[in-house]
């Protein structure tokens, strides 16, 4: 390595070793012991079933999660996200329930209403100038209304009634319906395996391309991006785009394991994304949002829920240990690093 | 007459690297006292030393003769040292009103209890800008209204409360124009002859020669040289970097006037400027000088496509240039260094490697891919060439000194071949070292390219350019060519007010 440069403001590379190391790795440490300690505690742990239950539990909010990595490079957030995954639920089940269509058509319309809505977010926050955390705000308010107004606010499920007495005669297509519940293999879960693939795409896109590396950018200083030449506003508009859009994926898997379009199943998704993509900041101390570190907050959380829960631990605390983990994190990572 | 605040011996390191070593000097009621030092000297350490922002330093301070150790900055606060920063708007909260912003610590100090006394905050106002002798027609305006001058004298004025025994100014003239400059130096000297300490800290030398009765060099971390009046910036220099000449003096690259080049015909910058004329040759580095509000800037802006002229047209090697966009004009070979480093051209989460290759990604791509050992060659490369001192291309950029930063900055524009480069103000904040290695390796590097140079500092502008243009509320005063600068006629052409133009 060559010989340290002196800054201003001080600061060597030389008594790097216990907390260089400690940012660094740190968490991943910390679950690591977590998980050998469940595994001591709780045999049933450690079984194979066992571990794709807790991936098939964190596949949707993780995937939601990484799509609102990318609001979060861009230095936004998208608070929208679980409210878009809501109306997805109830309009793909509306859409095949009600409407009678296929599920590819209703996987299509999701998708797109997914991306409108990531487009009008990106659209105030860009021209209107609407501070990004009021125009997701807003949206999310807007969009949990607007999914209850197709079926005037219940549940929609096979066979159901209708407001004017008739039977709703569509149905969830079975090969729909595998998307949420079958297994590949008959072994892994297919939305673990949809949230890995996403997840793999996501890390291309953010870490090997040049996207990836304007968003960051934009991220970090968004005048010197625009004066570097790039089109910024455009690559801010398309996080919340991709963000809507993987949201919408993340509400159709839900519908395809459940097999209902129920009109509460939104609830909790938002933070849990949220969560898990913030809890990425502290994975490799690297102190920004990244894919990598989504994923492994996800699968944190996962971990320490199923093993808190083998080990008894009542449901209702779940939401304390999650926000507990959360800012824990999140004062590691802030903290620790600042010291440095 | 003893001094007021004396540091003596101060020593400080970072781990392994000593940014201080037995540093020592002396501060007098009624005297100002210039700090100066290239970056990475070891100024800032110690002028945080001072004010209380490390603890863990060798050596003592004393004031009035008295030892004393901060442990906060709050405790060098009460002892009487006061510290106005560089970024103005630090000092200012620019929604309350200038009244307001006077009284602020009135406002915060709980023993004034709960009621907002509005007269009473007046009043304080007023006997707090007296002895700056600073009056304001409203009071009540939001200081967000006022002008960088008015911000600064405002929290200069607040900074007076209580008489401190040190004022510290750092870099205080570094957002401001001339006119404004000349003013704060106005109320420097008021303050001096009323007794008041200050140390000054700047990168401008011809503001120190005017204002200083001492100065205090600082280099490598070692008092280099403590003058007295009259400071000369020769002698300063000589202290700061030693070996640098900063006269100007010929240079190998004579000037042979290529083809044009870049030509403005009738353009017109703003609404109500004259119309601009001008020919930019091949291979020439033009200089283009002015106070803030000649209208530079917005002929950069036109060039890089960020704004529209009024009229008038443009032509790049005979073609109209016309860039809707900045990448547009980047597409046609219009480079832009922009001024304001820090808040305009660095990415401080990226890597030197990542900051340089920023504008030109997709020419490092493959199919939208990076191709990480091509940027990572072209980032060595040209680190090397210019001799940016850093841990690596892989260092983080905000680990690097001002000047070394503006090196990969001013680096990530020359990477790519180009037609035009503009430089914006590109020598602020750095050190003559790496102003001088800039400079050098653009001249080096120079082909039949133009590169015009916009710069209020008379004294960069005369290092770097060929030729000097003058602009002076839009309007093109006058040129001269390197080897025949007339200083004094630089200066009117700089200065020449409204009332002067009706004559001319």
């Amino acid at each position: 390595m060559p010989e340290p440069t002196k800054t201003e403001k001080g600061g060597t590379s030389t008594n790097w070793d216990a907390k260089q190391f400690a940012i660094r790795y740190g968490f991943l440490i910390v679950m690591a012991a977590l998980y050998l300690m469940f595994s001591i505690l709780e045999p049933a742990f450690l079984t194979w079933s066992n571990q794709f239950s807790i991936l098939l539990g964190i596949a949707i909010y993780g995937i939601l999660a990484l799509g609102v990595t990318f609001t979060l490079v861009v230095d936004g957030l998208d608070l929208s996200i679980g409210s878009v995954a809501a109306l997805s639920v109830m309009i793909s089940s509306y859409c095949m329930v009600v409407l009678e269509q296929g599920a590819v058509i209703s996987v299509i319309i999701c998708l797109l209403l997914g991306a409108l809505v990531g487009l009008l977010n990106g659209l105030l926050i860009v021209k209107m100038k609407i501070p990004d955390l009021l125009t997701t705000l807003g949206m999310m308010f807007l969009i949990q209304g607007l999914q209850l107004i197709p079926s005037a606010g219940r549940t929609i499920s096979e066979g159901m009634l209708m407001e004017d007495g008739e039977e709703a005669l569509g149905f969830f297509d079975p090969s729909f319906l595998y998307l949420g519940q079958g297994r590949l293999f008959g072994v892994i879960p297919i939305p673990v395996i949809v949230m890995l693939v996403i997840a793999l795409l996501v890390y291309i896109v953010l870490d090997h391309t040049r996207w990836g590396r304007v968003m960051y950018a934009i991220g970090g200083n968004p005048e010197a991006t625009r004066l570097a030449g790039a089109p910024v506003n455009l690559y801010r508009i398309m996080a919340y785009v991709i963000s809507g859009t993987i949201a919408s994926i993340g509400g159709v898997l839900l519908v395809a394991r459940v097999g209902v379009g129920d009109i509460t199943s939104g609830t909790g998704l938002l933070l849990d994304a949220v969560g898990a993509a913030l809890i990425g900041f502290a994975v490799f101390g690297v102190r920004r949002p990244n894919p990598f570190g989504t994923l492994v907050g996800a699968i944190f959380i996962g971990v320490l829920l199923s093993g808190l829960t083998m080990l008894s631990l009542p449901y209702y605390t779940q939401d304390f240990i999650k926000g507990g983990v959360l800012v824990l994190s999140l004062m590691f990572t802030f903290a620790l690093a600042k010291r440095s | 007459m003893n001094p007021i605040v004396e540091v003596q011996q101060i020593s400080k390191s970072f781990g392994a690297t000593q940014a201080l070593r037995g540093v020592s000097f002396s501060f007098f009621s009624g005297e100002i006292f210039a700090l100066v030092g290239a970056n990475g000297a070891g100024k800032s350490t110690l002028i945080k030393i001072i004010c209380g922002y490390y603890e863990d330093y060798e050596g003592e301070i004393r004031i009035e003769g008295q030892r004393v150790r901060f442990h906060s900055p709050q405790d060098s606060f009460r002892q009487g040292i006061r510290t106005v920063h560089q970024i103005i708007d630090q000092g200012v909260v620019p929604t309350m009103s200038i009244a307001e912003n006077l009284a602020l610590n009135e406002l915060l100090d709980p023993a004034t209890g709960l009621r907002y006394r509005r007269q009473h905050i007046r009043t304080r106002a007023q006997e707090i800008a007296e002895p700056m002798g600073l009056t304001f027609t409203n009071w009540d305006l939001p200081v967000s209204d006022l002008s960088q001058s008015d911000r600064q004298l405002i929290s200069i004025a607040r900074s007076l409360v209580g008489e401190p025994k040190l004022l510290i100014l750092d870099e205080p003239t570094s957002s401001l124009s001339t006119r404004e400059t000349d003013r704060l130096f106005e109320k420097l000297d008021q303050l001096r002859s009323q007794g008041v300490a200050i140390v000054y800290v700047s990168h401008r030398l011809h503001e120190i020669e005017l204002l200083a009765d001492r100065a205090g060099v600082v280099r490598d971390g070692l008092k280099s040289a403590d003058l007295t009046r009259p400071v000369k910036s020769q002698d300063l220099v000589r202290a700061m970097v030693g070996e640098i000449d900063t006269t100007p003096h010929d240079h190998p690259h004579a000037v042979q006037a290529g083809k044009v080049r870049l030509e403005l015909k009738n353009l017109i910058v703003r609404p109500g400027d004259p119309p601009l004329n001008l020919q930019l040759r091949a291979g020439e580095i033009v200089g283009l000088t002015g106070l803030i509000g000649a209208g530079k800037s917005e002929l950069a802006e036109i060039l890089y496509g960020m704004r529209e002229p009024v009229s008038g047209e443009i032509l790049l090697d005979g073609q109209p240039l016309k860039p809707e966009s900045i990448s547009s004009a980047i597409d046609k070979g219009v480079h832009l260094v922009p001024e304001d480093r820090s808040n305009r051209a660095v990415i401080p989460q990226f890597s030197v490697n990542q900051n340089l290759s920023l504008p030109f990604l997709r020419s490092f791509c493959q199919f939208a891919l990076l191709k990480p050992r091509k940027e990572q060659q072209e980032a060595d490369r040209m680190v090397r060439d210019l001799g940016v001192k850093c841990q690596g291309i892989h260092a983080l950029i905000g680990s690097l000194s001002g000047g070394n930063q503006q090196k990969v900055v001013v680096a990530r524009w020359l990477q790519r071949k180009f037609r035009v480069l503009l430089l914006d103000e590109p020598f602020q904040g750095v050190d003559i070292k790496s102003r001088h290695d800039i400079i050098q390796y653009l001249r080096d590097q120079l082909h039949d390219e133009v590169v015009l140079v916009l710069a209020a500092d008379l004294d960069e502008i005369l290092e770097v350019a060929d030729r000097v243009l003058v602009l002076n509320r839009g309007r093109l005063m006058g040129e001269q060519n390197r080897n025949s600068i007339d200083r004094t006629q630089l200066l009117d052409w700089i200065s020449t007010t409204e009332t002067q133009f009706a004559h001319a």
